[in-house]
């Protein structure tokens, strides 16, 4: 156990240690502040009315958690999906191009460890990442609407309306909520990994994950799938949002939860199964 | 300590090795000659298990790679042409890196090896800053941790400037000498095989087509390129000279026969002499005068 946290240490050395790691950071950071704007500006407004509607304390589309949980599902969703699978691409894929993978292989250290490692550095990235983009998206919401104030949750596909006034609570929810979301993000890194174990070049690693990624969430939402919608990845991964919901489906997120984690595994498995078959030579 | 059985790889149906069995004994220097592609990278890549053998064994100390290669490449430091390293960290932190990956880290060990390549100064310097030679040292570091018993080069003095080669070539013979280092050398160099080796093998086109002592190799007899004419005379003198036509248009004579010697043979028996030009026996000409012995 004790090698394999030095050797995953070494993992994350690496992957923390590239500039191009933290470019991303950068990038989020700017579209939580766009995001945060169009909420402000736009977004809340548009919904004052379905909360006078439903009776629900307009001051609530004011507060900070409510903004978070808005910048979070939006950026995860369009910009998250497009960097995890860059860094998940790239994390076989750039070292088998740049030939570094042939000086690790030349270790008396087995493909599945190797692989194992990867795989282990590019979850803790994803799950950290999303943990950052909710502390910058709640510190950023604070800065420009104050501390406090409950959580209002409105999703019409699952749908999903809750109020929380008290602000402990709604706070306990949206952690619990971006952990879900953590997990579920993890797909899209499953999928960049499995493709980076491929004899592909990482940008097309990358590619292909965001096109499974994509060409699922486009399906989902075809009219005539509708009563298909749980056959899907990204219907799935949208589950993360019933933790928010006042008595939380626990059935429901438990085994989309199984499905997700049997796919990363599946993922996982026949990733190394190719890359255990592969020479690699100069 | 080394024992190649047997090897078959096929790449996309095409043979790149036929069946090539060679053996490496404890301390010995083995080259394994061969232009590019005739199959050495190949066979150095199943030797270290990144490429899966079509057929054959490689047994490293009697342990067999295809079966442990973990504990097979336990005893094997390698270095490879262009080691790419992470060039965004510094060399100690690969070194960290990449040892961390079999054993613990050990400072004071990498210490000694990184200061017996001359490298103590820029360790801690990003590798992206390092030359070419510098990363060969580096190579050469991170393959003598921990320490190896045998060592895979894999044409490690390619892109190095003169006085690199021979600074690696040193390396290794004090190794050699300090520590009985047993080395598998693949290059598709003559001379450095000639300079490093005792044994060598050399590969042409995925077979195995001489074993034996370096020593064999040479060939010291003068060798020259000639053209004369009419070709009957030029025949009768180079035959009563004990001439002997090698591969690629190479004439030899017996090791007391002089050039100017042959020449004025030829003159005088009423040959026109269009061209003399002295030959060193090629890699293609060994290649060449093994596969026509083969045959």
């Amino acid at each position: 156990m004790m090698t394999f946290l030095r050797q995953l240490r070494g993992e994350l050395k690496k992957l923390f240690s590239r500039k191009r790691t933290y470019i991303g950071y950068v990038v989020f950071l700017v579209f939580e502040a766009i995001l945060l704007t169009l909420w402000v500006k736009i977004g809340r407004g548009q919904f004052q009315e379905l909360a006078e509607r439903n009776f629900i304390p307009v001051e609530l589309l004011s507060s900070s958690l409510t903004a978070s949980y808005w910048i979070m599902g939006f950026s995860m969703f369009l910009l998250g999906s497009i960097y995890f699978a860059l860094v998940a691409g790239d994390i076989v894929a750039k070292e088998t191009e740049d030939g570094n993978l042939r000086l690790v292989l030349a270790r008396p250290v087995s493909r599945f460890r190797i692989l194992l490692l990867k795989y282990c550095a590019v979850l803790i990235y994803t799950v950290t990442f999303v943990i950052f983009v909710g502390i910058t998206g709640y510190a950023m919401a604070v800065l420009a609407m104050g501390s406090g104030g409950g959580l209002f949750v409105w999703n019409p596909e699952l749908y999903i309306l809750a109020v929380y006034p008290d602000t402990d609570e709604a706070f306990r929810r949206l952690l619990t909520g971006a952990c879900f979301m953590g997990l579920s993000m993890c797909v899209v890194t499953s999928l960049g990994f499995f493709f980076s174990c491929l004899k592909i070049k990482p940008a097309a690693a990358s590619v292909m994950a965001l096109s499974v990624f994509f060409i699922d969430f486009v399906l989902q939402n075809i009219p005539f799938l509708a009563n298909h919608k749980d056959m899907f990845i990204t219907f799935r991964m949208a589950n993360w949002v019933y933790t928010l919901k006042e008595q939380v489906p626990w059935e429901k997120v438990v085994e989309s939860y199984a499905i997700l984690t049997g796919l990363n595994i599946s993922l996982f498995v026949v990733g190394w199964m190719i890359f255990q078959s592969r020479d690699f030579k100069t | 300590m080394l024992e190649v059985r047997e090897l078959s790889k096929k790449f996309g149906g095409k043979p790149a090795l036929k069946g090539i069995s060679f053996s490496v004994t404890r301390g010995e220097i083995h080259g394994l000659l061969g232009h590019n592609g005739a199959g050495k990278s190949t066979t150095v890549g199943i030797v270290l298990g990144m490429v899966a053998a079509g057929g054959g064994e490689v047994l490293i100390d009697g342990v067999s790679v295809q079966k442990d290669p973990r504990q097979a490449l336990r005893k094997v430091g390698s270095i490879f042409e262009a080691p790419a390293f992470y060039d965004y960290l510094s060399g100690w932190q690969n070194l960290k890196i990449l040892v961390g990956l079999s054993e613990s880290f050990d400072s004071k060990e990498a210490r000694a090896v990184v200061e017996k390549v001359g490298l103590t100064e820029r360790i801690h310097s990003k590798v992206g800053t390092y030359s070419h030679g510098m990363r060969q040292r580096l190579a050469l570091a991170q393959a003598l941790l921990p320490e190896p018993e045998i060592l895979l080069l894999d044409e490690p003095t390619d892109g190095l400037d003169p006085e690199g080669i021979k600074w690696f070539r040193d390396f290794i013979l004090q190794l050699r000498k300090e520590k009985g280092m047993t080395v598998l050398f693949n290059s598709h160099l003559l001379s450095e095989v000639e300079q490093m080796c005792d044994q060598v093998s050399i590969i042409r086109a995925g077979e195995l087509v001489y074993q034996g002592a370096v020593g064999e190799l040479r060939d010291d007899r003068p060798g020259m390129r000639l053209q004369a004419s009419p070709e009957p005379v030029f025949q009768k003198v180079v035959a009563e000279m004990g001439g002997q036509l090698m591969p690629g248009d190479r004439w030899v004579f017996p090791e007391d026969t002089r050039v100017p010697e042959v020449v004025a043979r030829l003159v005088s028996a009423g040959a026109e002499v269009r061209e003399v030009t002295p030959a060193r026996r090629s890699l293609e000409d060994v290649y060449l005068e093994h596969s026509s012995l083969a045959k």
